[in-house]
């Protein structure tokens, strides 16, 4: 089977942040592997272990977003194409599927695995909309993946229970991070990975309007989070300290 | 893929990025590891970068705004007693010329900038593609055949070469695992740094600092800063944040049960220190072992055939008042290893007299003569009466000497007088004017 | 006169609150702007909800009927909200953000040519579009957004706006819709395990959480015992899903569930920010846990520090006497 990831360079949201002028600042400039496409990788080399195949990646970033293709390479990805922007675009997910909709165009594959969401936006949307665009069945929130013949067999994560569908061939699925923890390479891969094709791709050959109508959301600016106040910490006795909170529960908050 | 390099480096803090630089220069086939996630991960810290070896593995480092905050051209030691302080200043734009003498870098940010750059030094050698920077392995173990080092595992993998540099840092385990460093090391002479990372708007830090584009400050302190444990604080300028911390004694520490981010918030309440750091935002807090700079914890041996240890790991480094020096020591460590490795490769021996050249080298740097030269001011700066009388003493000095309240003024001399009377015996400064004096 | 359609989230004939708080507020703009707000209720059996629907306040109540709405699949969704919206050719789209309504809201704003926001925390309308707020970085941030064009599809997350009563005279109109099994390119093989009868936990006014240091089954009976004597739902956290220990869908946090209960209180959770993403918005909360410097206690309103053994039973102990009172 052939497998497409899309994967994506995303700021580390465990690193410090600040908010200078409504820009939001990354004073660290952490970037890492967008933890829901890490799953997404793992997933397809599992199936490519049990069933063969190839995998691709494939990544829509500035040049220094190349460290995530690496990153998918060493844990064992085949090969890689990095469409290339200056990282100044300010695109948004749907001009994201519009730029993966002109690449995938040409191209033969039996899955493209996305993953459910990015780490840093939570957007979500970007895989559903890729799969509309492509006319490709698709299923989302996957949290288990099984190949059946040609088919793929998800395990869907639902609002209240699970749902197993079967996705035939072509077809496109996203990831959650909840179905694997994804492999940390190890040194063999990562040495392997510097020898693995990676096609860098220019943007303005995949999309000429990509500024103009595919972006349709813009970030006006970002905010605090009005900070919660830490509220007081009970220590000692259980009992003592059981009644206590009860009671203030009751009266203080009403709220039981 | 069983090739074998020319060295094995372990650890990618300062002095393990600056060797494989070296390497990268030198044509040779390298392994860079590191156990943090990226170069720098595990690394909060910053600090000053003392000296100008920076610009001999980046030449015109200075032409980019990236990898370090700011240059220093001031510097301040300040003593303080509980309410106030008394500075040695001394600004000079004769430091402003570039390659400067002393960098203020945050190492997340620095280590990454240098791996970088160490990555396009590999890319123009010989073995573009069979060096490596790997991150996020843990060597576990240096494997050594007949007393020869071979070559390092981790996991199941093993990977071999004709030379490994441990350059690991102060939690020097593979070191003790080879057997250069004992086992057993007195926490006595280790001592513990804390650090906060506050953050300003970067005009106020400007203003309040009088920073002009990228100009920055060093400010040490001695004495209230430490309530009473030994050791002494810091302050750095970056960008648009400060590091403001300190080194503390870890046996102290223990001795009179206080914990090091109490001492630090003690440190805060200062009215000096408060004035500093009012308005600013603690963003990162962070604490770390830092050698002494006291010989007696170093390794006495830093090679073996076919290994060398540089940096931390050797406990390179100093603190003896006016400045911490660890990460120019672990660069020009880092810098004559590869070299001494280099030559090995040359010479394709790389057995114990080979790698003894590298620690000759190191006593014949700066390195080891300052540590050497320095030790008394040292154990001077460990001393309690360092930590704590003499401050005292030095601004009850300045209190009586600046205060004008329309009474006849005695002589300073006088003042100087009284002020010792009340803060320490002549004896004990007698004894450490002579220490001092041999020290320095 | 142009249209705000909020769709209708159903579960078994029953409406989703998230539903009602989004339609209250398009009630709310709609009545801002000289609007009309209309409802979409999509089910095998739309015609309950369509009725319990005019208790809320709506201009319109739209139906699409058909058998295979009986379970959530995406083709016949998207085909059914693309027949509606190009009936009512609404300003703006919106749905309550659940699992349902992530499944098809990017390929719905494709198949639309539409712009879209996911998961906003706040919306109003501008002259062009959408202008909204919405928690990012793991929720330690909010953005402002702007979307440009008609409609706007987007997604709320719950416990954003307060549900508001409002009778309505708005008729039921069913907008006509064929799906062929043709059309079905995916087969849903089977449903495990939907969590039928107990509290939905997305709507749960009292939330209890259970973490890593819920470690065996005596610690599960505690947690029980509490969730029953305060009728609250239970939700946990990523360890506890993953090691199979609580069904998956009562995962809270970025990847699992939203919730703003008035009152969460969580057993032996750290507060690692994925999590916290998930529950920051509750009212009051109370946190348990045995080390005094895990990161939730810088959120918790009642910071228990201990063992959760020592301070469950007394603490249900004391619970009962205050409800019982
Ligand atoms: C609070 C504080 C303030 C300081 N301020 C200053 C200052 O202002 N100026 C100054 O010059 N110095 C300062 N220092 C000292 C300085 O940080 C150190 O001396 C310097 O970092 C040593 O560099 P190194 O490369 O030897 O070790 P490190 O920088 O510690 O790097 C060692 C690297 O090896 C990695 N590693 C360790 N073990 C393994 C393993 N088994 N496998 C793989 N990787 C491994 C680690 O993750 C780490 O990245 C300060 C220290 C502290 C704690
Ligand atoms: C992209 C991404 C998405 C994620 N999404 C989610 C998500 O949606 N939801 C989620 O929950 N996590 C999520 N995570 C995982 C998250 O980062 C944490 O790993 C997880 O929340 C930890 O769960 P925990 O607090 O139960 O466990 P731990 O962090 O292990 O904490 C257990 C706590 O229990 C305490 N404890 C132990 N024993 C006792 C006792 N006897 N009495 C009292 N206290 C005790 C301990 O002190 C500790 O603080 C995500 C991670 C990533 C990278
Ligand atoms: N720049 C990009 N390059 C490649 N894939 C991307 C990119 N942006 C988003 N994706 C894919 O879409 C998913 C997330 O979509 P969204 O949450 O809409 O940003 C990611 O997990 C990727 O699979």
């Amino acid at each position: 089977m052939k497998f497409y990831v899309c994967i994506k360079q995303v700021p580390d949201v465990n690193a410090p942040l600040q908010i200078k002028d409504g820009q939001l600042i990354q004073d660290a400039d952490r970037n890492i592997l967008n933890a829901y496409d890490a799953s997404a990788v793992e997933e397809a080399l599992v199936m490519k272990e049990a069933h063969g195949g190839e995998i691709e990646v494939v990544l829509i970033g500035p040049e220094k977003a190349k460290e995530a293709i690496r990153k998918a390479l060493a844990m064992g990805a085949d090969s890689g194409a990095h469409i290339l922007t200056t990282g100044d675009e300010n695109l948004d997910s749907y001009s994201y599927a519009k730029i993966l909709a002109n690449f995938f165009k040409d191209k033969e594959y039996n899955f493209i695995l996305c993953g459910k969401q990015s780490q840093d936006t939570d957007a979500g949307l970007t895989g559903t909309m890729l799969a509309e665009m492509l006319s490709l069945p698709y299923a989302t929130n996957a949290v288990g993946l099984e190949v059946s013949g040609e088919n793929l067999v998800v395990k869907r994560q639902g609002d209240t229970g699970q749902e197993l569908l079967e996705v035939p061939s072509p077809g496109l699925v996203t990831c959650s991070n909840d179905m694997n923890d994804p492999r940390i390479p190890n040194l063999k891969g990562i040495m392997q990975s510097k020898r693995k094709p990676v096609d860098t791709i220019s943007i303005a050959d995949l999309a000429g309007d990509v500024t103009g109508e595919s972006v349709k959301t813009a970030v006006l600016s970002y905010e605090e989070k009005p900070a919660r106040q830490a509220g007081k910490k009970y220590e000692g006795e259980p009992d003592e300290i059981a009644r206590q909170v009860a009671q203030l529960l009751d009266t203080a908050e009403n709220v039981i | 893929m069983d090739e074998k390099f020319d060295c094995i480096i372990v650890g990618a803090g300062v002095a393990g990025l600056s060797a494989a630089m070296m390497l990268a220069r030198a044509n040779m086939k390298f392994l860079l590891i590191e156990k943090g996630e990226f170069p720098g991960s595990k690394n909060v810290s910053g600090g000053v970068l003392w000296g100008n070896d920076l610009a001999k593995l980046v030449p015109n480092y200075w032409e980019e705004d990236a990898g370090w905050d700011r240059f220093i051209n001031h510097r301040r030691l300040t003593f303080l007693d509980e309410e106030s302080s008394f500075s040695i200043d001394f600004k000079s734009s004769h430091f402003n010329e570039a390659p400067y003498t002393g960098v203020v870098v945050l190492r997340s940010k620095f280590d990454r900038w240098l791996a970088e750059k160490v990555e396009e030094a590999i890319a123009e050698s010989d073995f573009a593609m069979d060096s490596f920077i790997a991150p996020n392995i843990l060597v576990e173990e240096i494997l050594m055949e007949d007393g020869k080092a071979v070559g390092i595992r981790t996991g199941e993998e093993k990977f071999f070469a004709d030379s490994i540099i441990i350059a690991e840092g102060v939690n020097n385990l593979l070191t003790r695992q080879v057997g250069l460093q004992d086992k057993y090391v007195p926490a006595d002479h280790m001592l513990t740094g804390v650090k906060e990372i506050i953050r300003f708007d970067q005009n106020v830090l400007e203003d309040r600092f009088q920073l002009n584009g990228n100009s920055g400050m060093s400010n040490e302190f001695v004495g209230f800063a430490t309530n009473g444990i030994e050791g002494g604080g810091f302050l750095y300028t970056n960008k648009d944040t400060i590091s403001l911390g300190l080194v503390l004694g870890l046996k102290d520490l223990r001795e009179k049960e206080q914990a090091p981010y109490d001492v630090l918030n003690h440190f805060k309440k200062h009215p000096v220190i408060a004035d500093m750091i009012r308005g600013g935002e603690v963003v990162e807090y962070s604490a770390h072992i830092v050698s002494s700079g006291d010989k007696r914890v170093m390794p006495e041996k830093l090679y073996k055939a076919g290994l060398v240890i540089c940096g931390e790991a050797a406990n390179l480094l100093m603190n003896a008042g006016k400045a911490i020096q660890g990460m120019d020591y672990a660069m020009r460590s880092g810098i004559l290893a590869a070299e001494a490795i280099t030559k090995a490769k040359e010479k394709g021996d790389f057995g114990e007299e080979a790698m003894k050249a590298y620690q000759t080298a190191l006593e014949d740097s700066y390195i080891m003569k300052d540590i050497n030269n320095f030790q008394d001011a040292v154990h001077l700066l460990h001393d309690p009466v360092m930590t704590q009388k003499v401050p005292n003493l030095i601004c009850d000095f300045g209190r009586n000497f600046f205060s004008i309240n329309n009474e006849p003024t005695p002589k300073s001399r006088t003042m100087l007088r009284g002020a010792i009377k009340r803060h320490a015996s002549y004896w004990e400064l007698f004894k450490l004017g002579i220490k001092g004096g041999k020290a320095l | 006169m142009s249209t705000l359609l909020t769709y209708i989230s159903v579960n078994e004939g029953k409406i989703k609150r998230s539903s009602l708080e989004v339609l209250s507020r398009c009630n709310e703009l709609a009545a801002q702007h000289g609007l009309k707000s209309a409802a979409l209720v999509i089910d095998a059996d739309p015609t309950p909800a369509a009725v319990s629907l005019k208790q809320y306040g709506a201009d319109e109540i739209y139906t699409i009927q058909n058998p295979i709405f009986k379970n959530h699949l995406n083709a016949p969704l998207l085909r059914a909200l693309s027949t509606a919206v190009q009936q009512i050719k609404p300003h703006v789209v919106a749905f309550a953000s659940t699992e349902g309504s992530k499944d098809i809201l990017g390929a719905l704003a494709a198949n639309l040519e539409a712009a879209s926001l996911a998961d906003v925390s706040e919306f109003e309308l501008t002259d062009s579009g959408v202008k909204a707020k919405r928690p990012v970085m793991a929720s330690k941030i909010i953005s402002a957004v702007q979307a440009e064009g008609t409609p706007v599809v987007l997604t709320v997350r719950s416990g954003s706006y307060d549900v508001v009563e409002m009778e309505s005279a708005a008729t039921v109109e069913a907008i006509p819709f064929e799906f062929g099994d043709d059309q079905l390119q995916i087969t849903l093989k089977e449903i495990i395990g939907a969590a039928g009868d107990k509290i939905d936990l997305s709507e749960a006014e009292t939330v209890i959480a259970a973490g890593r240091g819920v470690k065996d089954e005596e610690a599960r009976k505690l947690v029980d015992e509490l969730a029953s004597v305060l009728n609250a739902a239970i939700g946990a956290s990523r360890a506890l899903t993953e090691a199979g220990v609580y069904d998956p869908s009562l995962q809270i946090g970025q990847t699992g569930k939203v919730v703003s209960p008035q009152l969460y209180i969580g057993i032996g959770i750290s507060g690692a920010i994925q999590h916290v993403a998930g529950m920051a918005n509750s009212k009051v909360i109370v946190a348990i846990n045995k080390d005094p410097d895990a990161p939730i206690f810088e959120i918790a309103d009642y910071g228990i520090v201990g063992d959760l053994y020592k301070i469950l039973p007394p603490f249900i102990e004391e619970l009962k006497k205050v409800k019982s009172n």
